[in-house]
């Protein structure tokens, strides 16, 4: 993490915004792309490494996620032999916005489901997202627009045909919500059964971003949440993570490997085809930043995927949102949505100035901020530092708005101890997204047959930059489509009891490259790594 | 702000610092935690419910652990999930109807009008929500009312767990909400936008695909 030598005390900074004089934009100086070549995370020295074995061997990788990519598995032969069995048509794992929609489609096309989450359903970054979720629908608006974006956003790296089924898919995603019962802001109510209020969202050439006040994640997860305990042909498992693939001879997914926490034994899943939505990452930390996410985004379903042999891509992008929480320390990392920024908040350094156009695409915004940072004109207080997100203008150009259109940012600023109406908040980059991911054609389906992927597991849709409320579309537009793939792939694919023979494969890899056998993954959960599970450390010595 | 103070979370002694939210004290121990988590801060999961009592009372109130900062001498218990033995079934088909609205209502939560106004939901809520007004205002037939007043509630599920009538508060509230969305909300431009794709108008042309060097105006 580039952190400052210098930075202006936050007493003087706040003297000179209140001075009352209208920020100027200082002139960058730089192109776009050499300041995320100097100051984006991703183009650190210390983000760069090489994979040496699996399907992605010789590309880059980030170094903490490499470790874990190659480590060997949790478990052996031997965890296998009292475990419960299940088995089941499709087996869901990951209980977040991705996998609620994968395991809703699957059951209403007629499958059987078991879904699998490694805290409880809902528990899950999709539930703390703030912002909105994208869909072409404004007039002067259209999915064509919205493709274009999405790959200009991206860089022109993501699978051109993905973000064309993310974008027309996206009018039928919001019907499908609405139809669970999930409710979007309007305006003009009076006319023609009203009108979904847009916002505009950095990068995006028209508002597109629909919301439900600033809790649509909340909104969105809680009617997801309440329709798959409510069906029927879905098994929930909590608190039961899956800790490996299970495969059959010829390469193939065969299901999974669960932990049950509560009664602390082994399940085994057989299943015609698994869908993997565990996710992201962020609770890695890279490079010590920190992170937005919720505790359990440990990249357990990259690992998962690429010992069993799919493909992934992109692994050394990640998404460092440009607007986290720098003080108090309690709160480090917690996101400040870009909602705040859409509606006309300026980033103010440690002189008074503006230093980048808000709405610029995040990485970009983020590269600034942390150039700030870098070169002196940040801002310290108390050992935090950063840069003012300005709310004081933002209240006073517009009373009302932000209790009324943010307020989960009034409630944020409340636990910060803050008055956003007369005092800025502290911001600095935090750890948001992992843009890479899994490979995954148009329904879903991994390189690995009978292992379908949805969500931020996912790689391609985004690219190497994803913009706000494309996610919370990803994750409903593919969950659906794999959960689809995977019901309509009942008859094609057996439900036979697989094996873990391509962790032996695994093994003798590691051994054959010199890779360590004794570091283990997935990691699971944050922190120290003391849990039922490693009992069985002794046998696999 | 370094002052450490002890507190008790599950009959364990934890020592943490001036500010941190029990949440973080909780964490501060070399066991790894695997329940009563996950979103960490921000309040909007409810996985860290818990009991808390603070020296000197004799009193226990609700809490979320990330959002309660912990003080001395303070006593927690984490309060694990479960799922009641009768969970109210309802299917799409039954909040589709507008016009059976109250039926299905009183066919789902039958137990919805047996209140007996003992606050305890209002209590339990971590939220601040007037759960019981909510329960009444459904009672009444006042229902896109009662949907309302449960517009930031985090299915925490706490009043639930203190309802004596076995009411399920939250679970009428999100019902009454859903089904008020999946009736009502019919935006025109989505109608409009559904319609003209529909019609096969407004496909993306893929080889307009816009690159880094030459971008299409
Ligand atoms: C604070 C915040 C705000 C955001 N705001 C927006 C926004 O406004 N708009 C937008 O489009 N996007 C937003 N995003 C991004 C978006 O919310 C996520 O990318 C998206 O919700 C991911 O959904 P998912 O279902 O793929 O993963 P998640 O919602 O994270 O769900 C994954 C689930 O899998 C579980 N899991 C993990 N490992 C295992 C395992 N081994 N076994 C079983 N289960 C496992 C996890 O615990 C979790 O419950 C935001 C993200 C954050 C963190
Ligand atoms: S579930 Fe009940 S207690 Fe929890 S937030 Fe909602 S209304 Fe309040
Ligand atoms: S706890 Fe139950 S009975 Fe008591 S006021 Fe609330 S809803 Fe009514
Ligand atoms: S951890 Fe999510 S509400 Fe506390």
């Amino acid at each position: 993490m580039t952190q400052a030598t210098t930075a202006i005390p936050h007493a003087e900074a706040l003297a000179r915004l209140a001075s009352g004089a209208t920020p100027t934009l200082r002139k960058s100086g730089l192109s776009r792309e050499l300041l995320l070549e100097r100051y984006h995370p991703d183009h650190a020295p210390a983000a760069a490494a090489t994979l040496q074995i699996g399907a992605n061997a010789g590309e880059r990788c980030h170094p903490t996620l490499a470790e874990l990519l190659q480590a060997n598995a949790l478990i052996d032969g031997f965890d296998l032999a009292g475990a419960e069995q299940l088995s089941t048509d499709v087996l869901v794992i990951g209980g977040g916005g991705a996998g609620a929609a994968a395991a809703l489609t699957a059951a209403s096309h007629g499958a059987d489901v078991i879904m699998a989450c490694k805290l409880r359903l809902g528990d899950s970054n999709t539930v703390m997202a703030e912002g909105g979720i994208q869909a072409a629908l404004g007039r002067d608006d259209s999915p064509q627009r919205h493709f274009e974006d999405t790959l200009r956003g991206g860089h022109y790296r993501a699978d051109p045909l993905l973000v064309a089924q993310l974008a027309s898919d996206a009018p039928d995603a919001i019907r499908w919500l609405i139809e669970l019962g999930m409710h979007f802001d309007v305006t003009d109510a009076a006319t023609d059964g009203g009108t979904l209020r847009y916002k505009q969202a950095g990068g995006c050439t028209q508002p597109r971003i629909l919301s439900y006040r600033d809790y649509t994640g909340l909104e969105m997860m809680r009617v997801l949440r309440e329709t798959v305990e409510l069906d029927p042909a879905i098994r929930l498992l909590n608190r039961c993570p899956a800790v490996e693939l299970l495969s059959h001879d010829d390469g193939s997914c065969a299901g999974a490997v669960l932990f049950d926490l509560e009664y602390q034994r082994f399940v085994v899943v057989s299943a015609r085809s698994v869908i993997l939505a565990t996710g992201g990452c962020g609770r890695l930390h890279l490079q010590g930043f920190p992170t937005s996410n919720h505790y359990g985004a440990t990249a357990d379903g990259l690992v998962l995927a690429y010992r069993l042999g799919a493909k992934l891509r992109d692994l050394d992008s990640f998404q460092y949102h440009p607007t986290g929480i720098a003080f108090p320390s309690r709160l480090a990392g917690g996101l400040i949505s870009e909602a705040a920024r859409s509606c006309g908040a300026w980033l103010i350094n440690g002189l008074g100035e503006r230093f980048i156009d808000e709405l610029a695409p995040r990485d970009v915004v983020t590269a600034a901020i942390l150039r700030e940072c870098a070169d002196g004109r940040g801002i310290e207080r108390d050992g935090r530092i950063g840069v003012f997100l300005d709310t004081p203008r933002l209240a006073r150009q517009w009373p009302e708005g932000i209790e009324h259109h943010l307020p989960a940012l009034a409630h944020l600023a409340a636990k910060c101890g803050i008055d956003p109406a007369t005092e800025p908040m502290l911001v600095y980059p935090t750890l948001h997204y992992q843009n890479g991911g899994v490979v995954i054609d148009g329904e879903g389906r991994s390189t690995v047959p009978g292992l379908l992927c949805a969500g931020e597991v996912s790689g391609g849709i985004h690219g190497r930059n994803r913009l706000m409320g494309n996610a919370l579309l990803d994750i409903i537009a593919f969950g659906r489509r794999a959960g689809q793939r995977a019901a309509e792939d009942i008859g094609k694919r057996p439900l036979r009891r697989g094996d873990i023979e391509h962790v032996y494969s695994w093994q003798r890899t590691l051994v054959q490259s010199g890779l360590p056998r004794q570091a283990r993954a997935p990691r699971l959960y944050p922190g120290p790594g003391h849990y039922p599970l490693h009992r069985n450390e002794r046998s696999l010595a | 702000m370094s002052n450490t103070l002890r507190i008790s979370i599950d009959g364990k002694e934890k020592e943490a610092q001036a500010g941190d939210s029990i949440l973080q004290a909780h964490l501060k121990g070399d066991e790894t935690v695997t329940a009563n988590i996950g979103c960490m801060g921000q309040g909007v999961c409810g996985a860290c419910r818990c009991l808390v009592r603070k020296e000197g009372e004799r009193e226990t109130a609700t809490r979320l652990a990330c959002e309660t900062l912990a003080e001395e001498g303070m006593q927690v218990s984490f309060m694990d999930y479960y799922q009641p033995a009768r969970v109210s079934r309802y299917g799409l088909e039954d909040i589709r109807d507008g016009w059976e609205w109250m039926k299905h209502l009183r066919d789902v939560f039958p137990e919805a009008s047996n209140c007996r106004h003992c606050s305890g939901c209002d209590r339990a809520c971590p939220k601040g929500i007037t759960v019981q007004e909510g329960i009444a205002l459904a009672s009444r037939g006042e229902l896109q009312a009662a949907a309302e007043v449960f517009d930031a509630c985090i299915m925490c599920n706490l009043c639930t767990l203190a309802c004596p009538e076995n009411i399920r508060p939250n679970h009428v509230g999100l019902f009454l909400r859903r089904a008020h969305a999946a009736q009502t909300l019919r935006p025109g431009d989505l109608l409009r936008r559904l319609d003209q794709q529909r019609r096969g108008e407004l496909a993306i042309d893929l080889s307009a695909v816009p690159t880094a060097q030459g971008e299409r105006a």
